[in-house]
């Protein structure tokens, strides 16, 4: 990593090799350039030691997944997991596995996905790219009958394309909150599907400590509590597909340090926000619980890491439900639903007591977490 | 915007924006809809049998008078047959309390219920004037909130009364399920979240073997609502406002229950359904209902809330106290990391990426279920028992109140001591200290 200079160096020297004068103070320790970017790399490596070269025939290697959404975060991930292929194939003639990297077009189509994925492709060549519209999630989900039933289409239109269902599904979300929660779980449910199709075993997604401590929190306050021992663990998922988090013992704003230091070629790759816009959207009606979230835990990390990793921590303590079993799942996020406590009915903090929890209910059955997004009266008037 | 009707009797104009779920409400049916839920947690619940003796902790807040109104109402209009009181206590602050409990005086007479006043003097033998004196008024907020969690039930067991009902609301429900996430204590999470739980009596005889149940009946009831239903009943409170900060991971909860109160109205009710879901993943819990079904589950020294309602104050020194800890522990386990890789080395699992890189962190971070021994800290699954000196429920040998109260009769000048035993050397400073380890150390 060629150097720039970075804001808040120090004149101490590199407290690991001693030899150069450190540019910023990682955790209380001030590092200089090729010291931090290994630190980077080391963290994100040592999550990956179950994907060490095999000496399998070259059409029986492990393929990962990928999703690439251009933040800082996943981008580095990219970067970090090419230089590591590359360092294995010199080591070794062979890599521990293949790289297929998938990025889903939102339907505002805020990015130019296929521009941006073009550029990344021509930075780092030897893996496999795609991407898929987002309302593919409907086309390619084989059992889509519970995803396409969780609004009612509008009286008189019938068999929707799916970019028209999904269009319809959020024009009858009622908070922005619900439409980020919605497209988000369809996001997931729609790279799942697509690493399933491409025989992958494993998806390497980017999130750094602070994503997954805000998850975290944001998925407690959407009332997805039962559902924690699956939101940041390593490991099966109740997808049946491996999830695994390699920069989640790396803070947000180291990864954005690390890109602020890197050449401009991998900064150019990266399209997100800035952490000033979310402020500055936080008074409007369009703010979103996974906002809330994102801006606190920015904020605490700045002086607090080791409580944004303690969170992750606890969050990782929680044991899955003994009662669980796969097929009581939610027809919308697909977590595993303890007794089958479906909807936001029955439960001591719901007062209705003459709700026949089944007769809210079409052909899918949501969590609660789910049946607070999705607005329950277009959902009646689906009758049943 | 033309006035619109009651969206529950359609006949009255609709005068209130209902804060849980944004109906619109006529005063008399928010009312009733209010009392009507709050019945419905009682029942649902079971949370009292005819002819029990009530003891309703009373500050002349807003919680605990909206609570006595109620309970009063419900009373006779259900007939539970409870014999209810009021139940006060008195910190020993000088002028703190007045206002207050003049409030709560008014109110026994207003419910016609029999009113008793217990002071910290006669409970531990130190008023909150007597330990700021002795510890300064930095750190005695300690003193408070350990004091109070267990005043109320040493109060419940000379009045011999054995439930206590509380005013704690799903604000405070939702607030500490966010705290204890945020501070890593899966323990006192779970606990805190449970509608009932109880403790052994607090009698000075240890070998006695009554417990006080406590309960929670506004566990569900947002606080905007409480604030409503005691404004048009024209209820007679007190705003208290504590003369101490929360601590800093109380007041940085509640900030976030409160921004997340604006974005989704629901979202208090999530979080209090998300800390019962929890409660049942806890490892080595016993909570297998999580709060849901009326077994008892121990109360022990859960959080109280600290010194009531003062907002936002918070100091963030807490913070960076557990951030202090956090990394000692995170530098010790990796120690322990290096050193365990070191003895085991040569079974040949994948070492060729940098461990001798000292800054990485160690493999012991969330996720990784299965790998085993690379915490230093010990499991704590906080096997509760009873406290050696007073019999209240503890995960450790003395209480936290007994603890304290060594220190401060140690320090105290040949006076009377409550409880004669062996005295360590512990400085005040020291005891704070051995407090704060044994509350970040619960992970
Ligand atoms: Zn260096
Ligand atoms: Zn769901
Ligand atoms: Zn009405
Ligand atoms: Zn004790």
């Amino acid at each position: 990593m060629p150097g720039k200079h970075v804001a808040g160096a120090t004149a101490e020297p590199c407290r690991r090799c001693k030899d150069n004068i450190s540019v910023l103070v990682v955790r209380s320790e001030p590092l200089c350039h090729d010291c931090f970017a290994r630190y980077v790399h080391t963290k994100c490596i040592k999550r990956l030691e179950t994907f060490r070269v095999n000496f399998a025939a070259e059409d029986q290697r492990r393929r990962i997944l990928l999703p690439l959404s251009f933040g800082v975060a996943s981008t580095t991930l990219l970067h970090i997991l090419d230089l590591h292929l590359k360092t294995q194939r010199s080591k070794t003639g062979r890599t521990g596995f293949v790289i297929h990297v998938i990025s889903i077009q939102d339907p505002e189509e805020s990015l130019p996905t296929d521009r941006l994925l073009e550029k990344t492709r021509e930075n780092y060549p030897d893996h496999q790219y795609a991407s898929l519209p987002l309302h593919d999630v409907f086309r390619l989900i084989p059992d889509d009958a519970s995803l396409r039933d969780l609004v009612p289409e509008p009286t008189g239109k019938q068999n929707l394309a799916p970019g028209e269902y999904l269009a319809h599904l959020i024009d009858s979300l009622t908070s922005a909150t619900a439409r980020a929660d919605v497209l988000t779980t369809l996001r997931t449910r729609l790279i799942v599907e697509h690493a399933r199709l491409n025989g992958c075993e494993s998806i390497l997604w980017g999130d750094s400590t602070t994503r997954l401590a805000e998850k975290t929190l944001a998925e407690t306050a959407k009332g997805r509590g039962f559902s924690l021992p699956w939101q940041t663990a390593d490991g099966l998922t109740p997808f049946g597909m491996n999830f695994h988090y390699p920069l989640r013992d790396v803070l947000k704003k180291e990864l954005v340090a690390y890109i602020n230091m890197s050449e401009n070629k991998l900064a150019s790759l990266v399209h997100e926000s800035s952490p000033g816009a979310t402020q500055a959207s936080m008074s409007s009606k369009n703010t979103t619980i996974d906002d809330l979230m994102k801006q606190y835990f920015e904020s605490v990390e700045e002086n607090f890491p080791s409580i944004v990793s303690n969170v992750v921590r606890t969050a990782g303590k929680l044991e899955i439900a003994a009662s669980t079993t796969s097929d009581l799942h939610c027809s919308l996020c697909s977590m595993p639903v303890p007794g089958g406590r479906f909807g936001i009915h029955g439960w001591g903090g719901d007062q209705q007591d003459g709700i026949d929890v089944q007769s809210a209910e079409g052909s899918s059955r949501l969590c609660y977490g789910c049946t607070r997004s999705i607005p329950q009266a277009s959902r009646k008037a689906n009758g049943t | 915007m033309p006035p619109s009707p009651c969206a529950l009797c359609k006949v009255n104009r609709a005068l209130i924006l209902r804060p849980k779920d944004h109906s619109k409400l006529c005063k008399t049916c928010f009312i009733t809809v209010f009392e009507t839920e709050i019945h419905h947690t009682i029942i649902a619940n079971a949370l009292f049998h005819r002819g029990e003796k009530i003891a309703i902790g009373a500050s002349g807040g807003k919680d605990s008078t909206v609570l006595a109104s109620v309970l009063k109402t419900l009373n006779e209009r259900y007939d539970y047959g409870l014999d209810l009181i009021l139940l006060s206590i008195d910190e020993g602050i000088k002028g703190y309390r007045d206002d207050s409990l003049e409030t709560v005086k008014r109110n026994a007479e207003q419910y016609g219920m029999e009113l008793t006043i217990l002071g910290y003097e006669e409970l531990y033998g130190w008023t909150m004037d007597q330990v700021v004196a002795q510890v300064g008024k930095k750190g005695n907020c300690t003193y408070c909130g350990v004091f109070r969690r267990q005043a109320l039930d040493r109060g419940a067991s000379r009045l011999e009364v054995k439930h206590v009902v509380t005013g704690h609301n799903a604000d405070d429900v939702a607030e500490t399920v966010l705290m204890n996430l945020l501070r890593g204590d899966l323990p006192r999470l779970s606990r805190t979240t449970s509608i009932i739980t109880s403790t052994p009596s607090a009698s000075a005889n240890p070998s006695s073997n009554t417990n006080i149940k406590r309960s929670k009946p506004l566990k569900y009831a947002y606080e905007k609502e409480i604030v409503l239903y005691a404004h048009h009943k024209n209820l007679d409170y007190f705003s208290t406002e504590c003369i101490y900060s929360p601590e800093a991971f109380r007041g940085s909860a509640r900030a976030l229950i409160k921004n997340l109160e604006r974005v989704r109205p629901s979202a208090i009710l999530d979080v209090v359904r998300s800390g019962e879901d929890m409660a049942k993943l806890v490892p080595g819990s016993d909570e297998g209902c999580g709060g849901v079904c009326s077994s008892s589950v121990p109360a022990a020294e859960e959080e109280e809330g600290g010194c009531g309602s003062a907002q936002g104050r918070s100091s963030g020194g807490e913070m960076a106290s557990v951030e202090a800890q956090l990394r000692q522990n995170d530098a010790a386990s990796e120690h322990n990391l290096e050193t365990e890789i070191t003895t085991a080395g040569g079974n040949g699992s994948g070492k060729q990426h940098g461990r001798h890189d000292s800054g990485a962190a160690p493999l012991s971070t969330a996720g990784k279920k299965g790998k085993k021994g690379f915490t230093p800290r010990k499991a704590n699954k906080q096997v509760m028992g009873r406290c050696k000196k007073c019999g209240y429920l503890s995960s450790q040998d003395v209480c936290k109140a007994c603890v304290l109260l060594e220190g401060l009769n140690k320090a105290r000048p040949k006076n009377s001591i409550e409880v004669a035993y062996e005295v360590q050397d512990v400085s005040v400073n020291s005891i704070k200290d051995e407090l704060k380890k044994t509350s970040i150390g619960a992970d």
